[in-house]
């Protein structure tokens, strides 16, 4: 084994002296063999010579005895790499050809699952991360709900202490919190956790310890917190004592219990926690809100997780906790909370709803964000599929070109082995090349893309890395192996086969015909693939141009918008409602400022608060879907410019405490609720998870319908209250008309706010623009990078083609001269190679047509305001391939027609 | 008479290497010599056969080579069996002579 070892060793770094010592064997050898016959009467002379015969030359035995040396591969491989080297630099403008395009396939595609990796792939960073799942209640819930996946503080409560499913349970709410240490002020994400969170997530703590049980048994009790460790880095600058030690949140002192592992921000991915909270501080950390104390089961607003016991399936999991759901259905269907405002066939639907296990990472971003990303890959995919046709195809070009030389090497008895091995170790090269560029381009192009996707102050809250982790590396190296073994292989395999006679005879043979038509079916495909991307990419930009066009129906161009909350600063409901009045005042006064508009809920953020309503009118039917309720001050109309078409608007008269008696709803509302009547005068109710309501809110204006949430969607019911008549008061929407571009008032609004009260920090201001623009992301991203890939993929395919007619013209150049020479037209040279290059355009067309077909339904969800087989799309991208593919096959057409007959004859 | 060399069975030659070395130390054509001389003739190791095998077998631990002065007074490469060649002589000439022992029985077998 060591002497092995040794040898090895020995073979492979000091060869020099090995080869040297064999020689000096040898040649004993030969001279004690020749001594041996001038000892039995041969002449010197001769006896030197027939020892050199005997031995059967002194070369091949030396080979022979290389070859039986220990780790003689690696010597092969090393003797391959530089050899490859060699080749690859002796052909630069190949080399390079090749690279981009590899490093271009793989660079897009690592940066594309780079993202999607990290956005939608990534589990939990804890302990068996699969066995922790969301539990969540299916159906309606007949009540006031905060964000997908949530369910009522009792119903958690019920399910944690009767399920034998899992080993543990635990809850979360997010939230955001005013932090005050060493006289700095910032508002921050935090994770109200309940006392078995770190613990059934099995996390831990860098420094001191995490949140327990105790922590979290009664309400309002433990002031303590677990910062985050990237919070505690970043803010605290990793200071070890700060254990211990009390820091302001929404000024409540809390103490410091510890700082929670590495890597580790919350169960939200996307979003990270900075602090974690007992949940049991609920009160404290979202002022004039509670939903714990008083325990609504109409209120649903915490995310519930488990961890499956060993051996328990998701199925049978959820199996097992329909039961217990159901028994907690049919008792909260017996509550006046409920049955005040429910009618019998309510109940019946409700009692149909069930126990749904979600995988614990899931959340609303992942949501969103999972069909565009994996479309994205989708494209990048077929972008990278398109390189390696090129790539292919060029490594055939250049096999085909190196034909002679392989017949050479067979015919002095290469193994087809070492050649198709040295073939593989160059097309390795180069896609490790390709691979090293593609992964820094990959780096950039996330960096742009995260840059481009979220504005600054979302980036820094928005942790997805552009750094790769070892899977995005697996995935790389995974992508370069294939490539170079499929399409390395491919032609390496064909250059071995390589007749020999053939080969050497004459190169204007017909040696490659059957590679030809191999080359001219990956420039086939290269066609269709591209006209695929093309079509996809103008059916994306074509929805983004239409949403930017259709915009939400009120004049955008003069809007600032910003979110402030003072409440979070510690401000009472009177002060706040002072607060906001004040503000109101102020701000009217500022120059500049047409009207100064208010309203509880943000415009085209995606979300909105929803309500069930009642009303004597359709009582008894129950209305389909929750109309998207709103609190807005006076002005909040004018200054967004939506009209009032009947009635009258929203006033500062509509004052009075604690009920909604007036409201403004839209045409859909007014057509939805209370058909065929004048709505004016109409009077409905909220539905209330804590009691019975009677329906006294009067509608007192009709506005035109605008979209709400985003731009996609149709309008839906909107009915809007005004927000001196709410009960509580909390953030505010603040929307300011300016007589001139809005962004020239942006510094001086933060100044005059914080004049105003330094205590309350501006939170999100930016134009309606940007706003609307930011709601645009997911679609803007897609357009733009599916533009790029359909611009690629066109590129490509456009090399390939010429590439192909320029080698077929380059074959055919013999052919070409007789046909010269014997009176054909430089017109009919052009024409019959544009015969066949528009032979494969059209081929390519037609199956990337019928594929383009197939397949557009599948991205039907993310068009807007188009048919996903729009004829316009369609042709356009048929023509502008047609017409890129033509001119450069007309390139190399144009060239054979230049062809000088006497030349090409004399030449071959 | 000289039996040709793609005739040796796998294993042979190193088994009459081995064999060659038992008694002492030789250098490359010593060891041809002294297996044409204990094979009666019968086998005429090339050098072409020889070094590829004196190589390998050095490499895989069962011979040793040093450097001395050949009858001719020229600097020669000698090689000698190192204690694991001595036992892979032991075992192979074992494992040889149950297998001769065996053939030899068949072929006698009418």
């Amino acid at each position: 084994m060591i002497s092995s070892l040794r040898a090895l060793w020995n073979n492979l770094f000091r060869r020099k002296k090995l080869d040297r010592e064999l020689d000096e064997e040898l040649q004993a050898y030969l001279e004690l063999v020749s001594a041996e016959k001038m000892r039995q009467g041969v002449s010197p002379e001769d006896a030197y010579r027939d020892a050199r015969r005997d031995t059967g030359g002194v070369e091949q035995v030396k080979e022979s005895v290389r070859d039986v040396r220990a780790g003689v591969w690696l010597d092969s491989l090393a003797r391959d790499l530089r050899y490859g080297v060699r080749t690859l630099a002796k052909n630069p403008a190949f080399t390079l050809v090749a690279m981009a395009t590899l490093a271009l396939g793989i660079g897009a595609n690592t940066a594309m699952f780079s993202l999607l990796d990290q956005v939608v792939l990534r589990l939990l960073p804890i302990r068996d991360p699969e066995r922790v799942v969301i539990v969540r209640e299916t159906g309606n819930h007949y009540g006031n709900t905060y964000g997908a996946n949530t369910i009522s503080w009792p119903m958690f409560e019920d399910l944690r202490d009767n399920n034998q499913t899992f080993s543990g349970m635990f809850c979360r709410f997010p939230a955001t919190v005013a932090i005050g240490y060493a006289d700095r002020a910032a508002q921050i994400s935090a994770e109200l956790v309940s006392g078995s969170y770190f613990p059934v997530l099995g996390v831990g703590a860098a420094l001191g310890r995490t949140i327990a049980p105790d922590d979290d048994a009664v309400p309002d009790s433990r002031r303590v917190v677990v910062l985050s460790y990237s919070f505690w880095r970043t803010y605290f600058d990793g200071d070890r004592s700060i254990v211990g030690r009390t820091i302001n949140l929404n000024s409540y002192a809390m103490t410091v219990i510890g700082v929670a592992q590495p890597g580790f921000d919350g169960v939200e991915l996307g979003v990270p926690a900075k602090v974690f909270v007992p949940i049991m501080m609920k009160t404290e950390m979202t002022p004039r809100s509670d939903g714990l104390k008083d325990r609504p089961r109409r209120l649903s607003w915490v995310t519930a997780y488990g961890r499956l016991k060993p051996g328990v399936s998701v199925q049978q999991a959820e199996a097992s906790l329909q039961p217990i759901l159901h028994s907690i259905l049919e008792m909260e269907a017996l509550q006046p909370e409920f049955t005040g405002n429910t009618t019998a066939s309510d109940r019946q639907l409700f009692l149909r709803n069930r126990v749904e296990l979600l995988p614990g990472s899931e959340n609303e971003l992942r949501d969103d964000m999972r069909k565009p990303l994996w479309l994205l890959l989708a494209l990048t995919g077929a972008v990278l599929l398109l390189a390696c046709a090129n790539l292919a195809n060029l490594l055939l070009a250049r096999d085909t070109a190196r034909e002679r030389q392989l017949a050479v090497r067979l015919a002095i008895r290469a193994g087809r082995a070492r050649i198709v091995c040295q073939l593989l170790t160059e097309t390795l090269l180069l896609s490790t090349g390709g691979a090293v560029v593609g992964l820094a381009l990959a780096f950039l192009t996330d960096l742009i893309l995260l840059r481009i996707y979220l504005p600054a102050d979302a980036a820094a809250e928005f942790v997805v890395s552009p750094i790769p982790d070892v899977r995005v590396l697996a995935f790389v190296v995974g992508a370069m192996l294939l490539t170079a073994l499929v399409f390395g292989l491919l032609p390496a395999l064909r250059g071995s086969r390589t007749e020999i006679t053939l080969s050497l005879k004459d190169r204007s043979g017909a040696a490659s015909a059957g590679g030809i038509s191999l080359r001219r079916i990956l420039v086939g495909i290269q066609v269709a693939l591209s006209l695929l991307l093309l079509v996809g990419a103008g059916l994306f930009v074509r929805t983004l141009r239409n949403l930017e066009n259709l915009g939400p129906g009120f004049p955008t161009d003069r809007l600032l918008t910003f979110t402030i909350d003072p409440s979070l600063s510690g401000y009472s409901d009177g002060e706040t409602k002072s607060f906001f009045e004040r503000l109101n005042v102020n701000l009217q006064t500022m120059p500049g400022v047409a009207s100064v508009g208010f309203s509880t809920m943000p415009l085209l953020k995606g979300y909105a608060w929803q309500n069930a309503i009642l009303g004597k009118d359709f009582e008894g039917a129950p209305i389909e879907g929750q109309p998207v309720l709103c609190e807005v001050g006076p002005d909040y109309f004018a200054t967004l410019g939506i009209p009032i078409v009947a009635g009258r608007a929203i006033t500062a008269q509509d004052d009075g405490p604690v009920e909604y008696k007036s409201a403004v709803v839209n045409e859909t509302f007014a057509r939805k609720y209370f058909p065929g009547r004048n709505p004016i005068g109409q009077r409905f109710g909220l539905v209330n998870e804590m009691k019975p309501v009677s329906p006294d809110i009067e509608v007192v204006g009709v506005i035109p319908d605008k979209k709400y949430r985003d731009l996609r969607e149709t309008p839906p019911a909107q009915a809007f209250f005004p927000y001196f008549q709410g009960a509580k008061f909390r953030f505010m929407n603040v929307y300011l008309r300016t007589q001139a571009d809005p962004r020239q008032f942006e510094n001086e609004l933060r100044e005059r706010m914080r004049q105003f009260d330094s205590h309350v920090p501006v939170v999100g201001l930016r134009t309606m623009n940007e706003q609307i623009g930011f709601s645009l992301r997911t679609e803007r991203l897609v357009a733009s990078l599916s533009a790029v890939f359909g611009g690629l993929a066109t590129l490509l395919a456009v090399i390939g083609l010429y590439g192909v007619t320029a080698y077929t013209v380059m074959r055919r150049t013999r052919e070409i001269g007789i046909r010269l020479a014997l009176g054909a037209l430089r017109s009919n040279v052009i024409g019959m190679v544009m015969r066949e290059v528009f032979l494969l355009i059209g081929a390519g067309l037609v199956v990337g047509f019928s594929l383009a077909l197939a397949l557009a339904n599948l991205i039907r969800s993310q068009l807007f305001g188009l048919n996903p087989r729009d004829p316009l799309t369609f042709v356009g991208s048929a023509i502008v391939l047609a017409l890129a593919a033509g001119l450069a096959g007309l390139i190399p057409a144009l060239h054979a027609s230049y062809v000088d007959p006497t030349t090409a004859l004399r030449n071959e | 008479m000289p039996v040709p060399q793609t005739d040796l069975l796998q294993g042979t030659l190193d088994l009459l290497i081995l064999k060659a070395l038992a008694l002492q130390e030789l250098h490359g054509m010593g060891v041809s010599r002294r297996i044409a001389q204990i094979t009666g003739g019968a086998f005429d190791v090339k050098a072409g056969s020889l070094f590829p095998a004196l190589h390998r077998m050095e490499q895989a631990g069962w011979l040793t080579s040093s450097w001395g002065e050949s009858e001719t007074n020229r600097r020669a490469k000698f090689y000698a069996l190192t204690k694991t060649g001595k036992k892979q002589l032991h075992n192979e000439s074992e494992r040889w002579e149950r297998i001769s022992l065996a053939m030899a029985t068949a072929l006698r077998t009418a």
